[in-house]
């Protein structure tokens, strides 16, 4: 058990268990919450692009001043939320230089888009292109403020959309990629743990039978493995997922119909010589009934090596969901990290040269799989020793 | 002749705490194998014989310490370097191995064995080779139809005599047998045995039969050694060791297996 | 001998015999109408009752089931709901390309990996093992479909050296060399991946084989007989090597089925892997039932060549399956 603590993936499934559990508190908003401009890039992509940003005025603070060093923001939206609209103050934006803009009077329910033609046509702005060019002409001190003095009940919010936000950027709908990789973590756990957890429940119940068995049981359960083995997996999980549904439990129960044939091959194997030991024999003839045996002796001498077989089953079951998402046959409600990849490559992420959707979702599918090899591969080290020594009286 | 001196063999044995003990498997044995003599080495399972044989040829595992002298024909062949060792191996010097060892490999006829060394060291074309393949087998005591055969197709005391032929294949000086008889039934053990004396008798080739069986050697060699725990016990002619024997243990050795003889 | 190949064989066909009924089963008894996974629901009702006739689906099951057989078994798979082509034609022209794709990487990836493993094993310690024991687990970790992206990002998108999509080009360039050298061109990138991504878990395989068989009795036993290395790794190792070998060749070929699927899904090329995917989203039925029967029908051979051929490869096996039993 020390050994666990000293392994690399250990830790790393416990921080990525951690956060699939909590990780969605990270974020402020939900991950399909449209945060950003579309194809934001990374904050520390490319610093000459402006970042997203929300500034907020009120009463209590009517002022604010942005040292702009970058340039225009895509896209200006501004909104007024008040009780007591003061319809003679007006918010105004100053320019470096001095020249100031009356962007609107501070009454109720004021929705501002830097693409409004009539914003811009209050602004002297010609009709085409984004607000937000001209109001951010060049570097420099810019100061936002509530004109007038005096107290006001409301707020103003002020957002400028930049060509930059978080730690991993937009996808194509300006979903936060860092909040959309961690919401995938659980899909990937969930569908690699549980559809393995049942292929192993499957493949243990039939290599038991058939193993212990023997006869009819095992010439049915073999050919079954047989037919199962030559059914290449990926066309029928499409063929299956196309045809009967795009939900996630449906996509664990069908892999795991698939992949119970390894397990029940070892099972199987590993009964038939545990069958003929000595005191299994001595047991059957004392009258115990197959179903104590099999629970009581036989699956316990079973159990370490089950467990890593399933350790190492979990990557292929995380590895097919991807790609079954990738094709885009799984629901597009779920957010997984192969529907990302999905969606990457369907919505244009080369055209806009957005390698930042690609990457996350890629590396994390990878680091899954390397964590539960890793695991898997300790497991069986431990158990091969001692299955050797032989726990068999 | 293969002159042993002052061999001593240890392991490299890598515990699981790292450094463990290294016990030596030989120690300080000397003895010497004359061409037309057959030299029997006999001790008890690990008493380090097989160790002695397989270093003649340098056929230790990397990683072992040896040290001391095999000297033919004035060479030491522990000092010597890969390139001229393979140019003795086989050539003069020969090994039968152990009967449970895999000494074919499996994908390969029988024949196609002799052929290669044949080829590798005498410089035989195929149809050369094939021709000398009767009259080998025939050597050891074999039908040259079974040169078709693969390796799991012979029975034990086929594999056995088909490895005697393939040593014998480049006409070598020496060969050294590692328990060629164990395994095997009486019927076969004493049909070996006879073959190869045989070889000595008429070949003129210096022999070392290696065996855990001391009667066997006893009757058979023209000098005995006797191995205990890696170092030399006893030495000479068998008949006069089984008679006097000057080592304690090879005393009570001697009387245990007259007691059974007598029989209880 | 023959024992041996008949029972294989009855094997294979019975596995056969139950992908056709599964493939009935699947592909005709969808949730709803079971006569839209045969006729194109879009028809007017007066031709789907005509085509009902022709096609027997006013027939009992068991009727219908033979037909199916029947048809499959002559390549009369019907006509695609997408295309409204013949289905075989679509496979016909798409057949070549996926072949061309999946076999030149799979000979690629199969040849450098088990050179490398091999060296892997002879250099033990070194650089080379430790790269090639991670290589296994590297890529099989790595989602085939993300490297391809990451690639065709990298050195279509970003560096415009090859091109982002197709098997060849539109309009494909007249004339038989420069037709070629457009496919080849094309073809690169696809071919390139599938070997980056494949010859890590040949390598390994062959690598942990490899270092087993060194460590056997008849190696050392080789060396005793003073042969050159050469002839003892050629020789000895590598033909020890061969039959597991051309064993776990053959029966990888199903498996990189899945790899043409979404190859070609990435790279949009003309082939069966793709047609598959679309006839399935599109629930174009003939055309999913045809390539999935393909498929089926290729794994089906493989594992069955892949059990012939060993017995022919290794000695062993031959007689302890063919004699006596």
């Amino acid at each position: 058990m020390k050994g666990l603590l000293k392994r690399w993936s250990f830790w790393c499934l416990l921080v990525l268990a951690a956060l699939a559990l909590f990780g969605t508190r990270l974020f402020d908003a939900l991950p399909e919450a449209e945060v950003a401009a579309p194809f934001s890039k990374p904050l520390w992509l490319d610093r000459s692009l402006p970042p997203t940003m929300d500034l907020e005025l009120s009463g209590g603070h009517p002022a604010a001043e942005l040292d702009w060093v970058f340039g225009a923001p895509s896209r200006f939206s501004l909104r007024v939320e008040t009780a007591l609209p003061a319809p003679s103050r007006f918010v105004e934006w100053t320019i470096p230089g001095g020249k100031t803009f009356r962007l609107t009077p501070l009454n109720r329910g004021v929705e501002l888009d830097g693409r409004d033609i009539a914003f811009k046509r209050s602004l002297g702005l010609p009709p085409f292109g984004d607000a937000s060019s001209a109001l951010f002409p060049e570097r420099g001190t810019y100061r936002i403020g509530l004109s007038g003095e005096g107290e006001w009940e409301g707020s103003v919010k002020i957002r400028l959309e930049g060509g930059r936000w978080g730690l991993l950027g937009t996808d194509q709908r300006g979903r936060d990629i860092a909040a959309l990789f961690v919401a995938g973590i659980r899909v990937s756990l969930l569908v690699g743990i549980f559809a393995t957890l049942l292929a192993t429940f499957l493949g243990t119940s039939l290599g038991l039978a058939a193993g212990y068995r023997g006869g009819w049981t095992d010439a049915v359960i073999m050919r079954a493995v047989d037919l199962l083995l030559s059914i290449p997996l990926l066309p029928i999980l499409m063929a299956l997922a196309a045809l009967w549904g795009k939900g996630l439990w449906q996509l664990i129960l069908i892999l795991s119909v698939f992949s119970w044939m390894g397990t029940a091959r070892t099972v199987r194997a590993l009964t038939l010589t545990l069958r003929d030991a000595q005191y299994i024999e001595d047991l059957r003839g004392l009258g115990a009934p197959a179903g104590y045996i099999l629970r009581r002796h036989l699956l316990p001498e079973t159990l370490p090596v089950l467990l890593a077989t399933m350790t190492l089953g979990v990557p292929g079951a995380i590895l097919s969901e991807a790609g079954l998402s990738f094709l885009g046959l799984s629901d597009p409600r779920v957010i997984s990290w192969g529907r990302m990849l999905h969606e990457a490559q369907s919505f244009g992420a080369f055209t806009a040269g957005a390698w930042w959707m690609l990457l996350p979702p890629g590396l994390g599918i990878a680091l899954l799989c390397l964590v539960f090899l890793d695991l898997g591969k300790y497991l069986e080290e431990r158990v091969d020793p001692r299955l050797r020594g032989g726990n068999v009286l | 002749m293969i002159d042993i001196r002052n061999l001593s063999v240890t392991y490299g044995r890598m515990t699981s705490e790292g450094r463990g003990s290294q016990a030596a498997a030989v120690k300080n044995v000397s003895m010497t194998i004359r061409k037309g003599q057959f030299s029997a080495l006999a001790g008890e399972s690990g008493s380090g014989k097989s160790t002695v044989l397989m270093a003649i040829p340098g056929l230790l595992p990397p990683g072992t310490a040896v040290s001391g002298e095999i000297l033919l024909d004035g060479k030491n062949l522990l000092a010597l370097p890969e390139n001229e060792l393979n140019r003795i191996r086989w050539r003069r010097i020969a090994i039968v191995p152990q009967g449970a060892m895999n000494s074919f490999t499996p994908v390969l006829t029988v024949g196609r064995h002799v052929e290669e060394v044949l080829s590798v060291h005498l410089g035989l074309s195929r149809k050369e080779a094939l021709d000398r393949i009767t009259p080998l087998f025939a050597l050891a005591g074999l039908d040259g139809e079974l040169a078709r055969r693969y390796p799991h197709e012979l029975s034990g005391g086929q594999k056995q005599r088909a490895a005697i032929a393939l040593a014998l294949a480049c006409s070598p000086d020496y060969l050294l047998c590692d328990e060629p008889t164990t395994a095997l039934d009486v019927i076969t053990q004493r049909g070996i045995i006879v073959t190869l004396k045989n070889l000595v008798d008429e070949k003129g080739l210096g022999l070392l039969l290696i065996s855990h069986d001391l009667p066997l050697a006893a009757s058979v060699a023209d000098r005995l050694h006797i191995l205990k725990d890696g170092e030399l016990a006893e030495e000479g002619d068998p008949a006069e060791i089984t008679a006097r024997p000057r080592n304690p243990h090879t005393r009570a050795l001697v009387k245990a297996l007259l007691d059974l003889e007598e029989g209880s | 001998m023959s024992g041996y190949w008949a029972r294989r064989t009855g094997s294979a066909l019975l596995v056969l015999g139950l992908v056709l009924v599964l493939n009935f089963v699947l592909f005709r008894m969808m949730p709803g109408d079971p006569v839209a996974s045969i006729i194109d629901p879009n028809f007017s009702p007066e031709a789907k009752a005509r085509l009902s006739e022709v096609y027997g689906l006013d027939r009992p099951l068991p009727v219908q089931f033979l037909r199916y057989v029947r048809s499959t078994l002559t390549f009369d798979f019907g006509i695609s709901f997408l295309t409204g082509r013949p289905v075989v034609e679509e496979l016909k022209s798409r057949l070549p390309n996926t072949v061309m794709l999946l076999g030149t990487s799979l000979v690629l990836s199969s040849l450098i990996g088990t050179w490398l493993g091999m060296k892997a094993a002879l250099k033990r310690g070194s650089l080379l093992e430790k790269c090639v024991l991670w290589s296994g687990a590297l890529s099989f970790s790595f989602p085939s479909f993300f490297v391809q992206l990451v690639l065709l990002m990298a050195f279509a998108a970003a560096l415009p050296l090859f091109p982002l999509r197709g098997t060849l080009s539109v309009p494909p360039p007249a004339g038989g060399l420069p037709l070629l050298l457009d496919y080849l061109w094309h073809m690169a990138l696809p071919v390139f991946s599938l070997v980056l991504l494949g010859f890590g878990g040949w390598a390994l395989y062959v690598r942990n084989l490899m270092v087993k068989i060194l460590g056997e009795d008849f190696i050392l036993l080789a060396r005793a007989r003073g042969l050159p290395e050469r002839n003892i790794i050629l020789g000895h190792a590598f033909r020890t090597l061969l039959p597991p070998l051309l064993t776990i060749f053959l029966l990888s070929l199903p498996g990189i089925v899945s790899g043409a699927v979404i190859t070609e899904t990435v790279f949009s090329l003309h082939g069966v892997g793709r047609f598959l995917l679309e006839a399935v989203t599109g629930h174009d039925y003939p055309a999913a039932g045809a390539s999935f029967f393909l498929l089926a029908l290729l794994t089906v051979s493989c594992n069955l060549l892949s059990d012939l051929l060993y017995g022919l490869t290794d000695p062993r096996v031959r007689m302890e399956r063919g004699g006596g039993r």
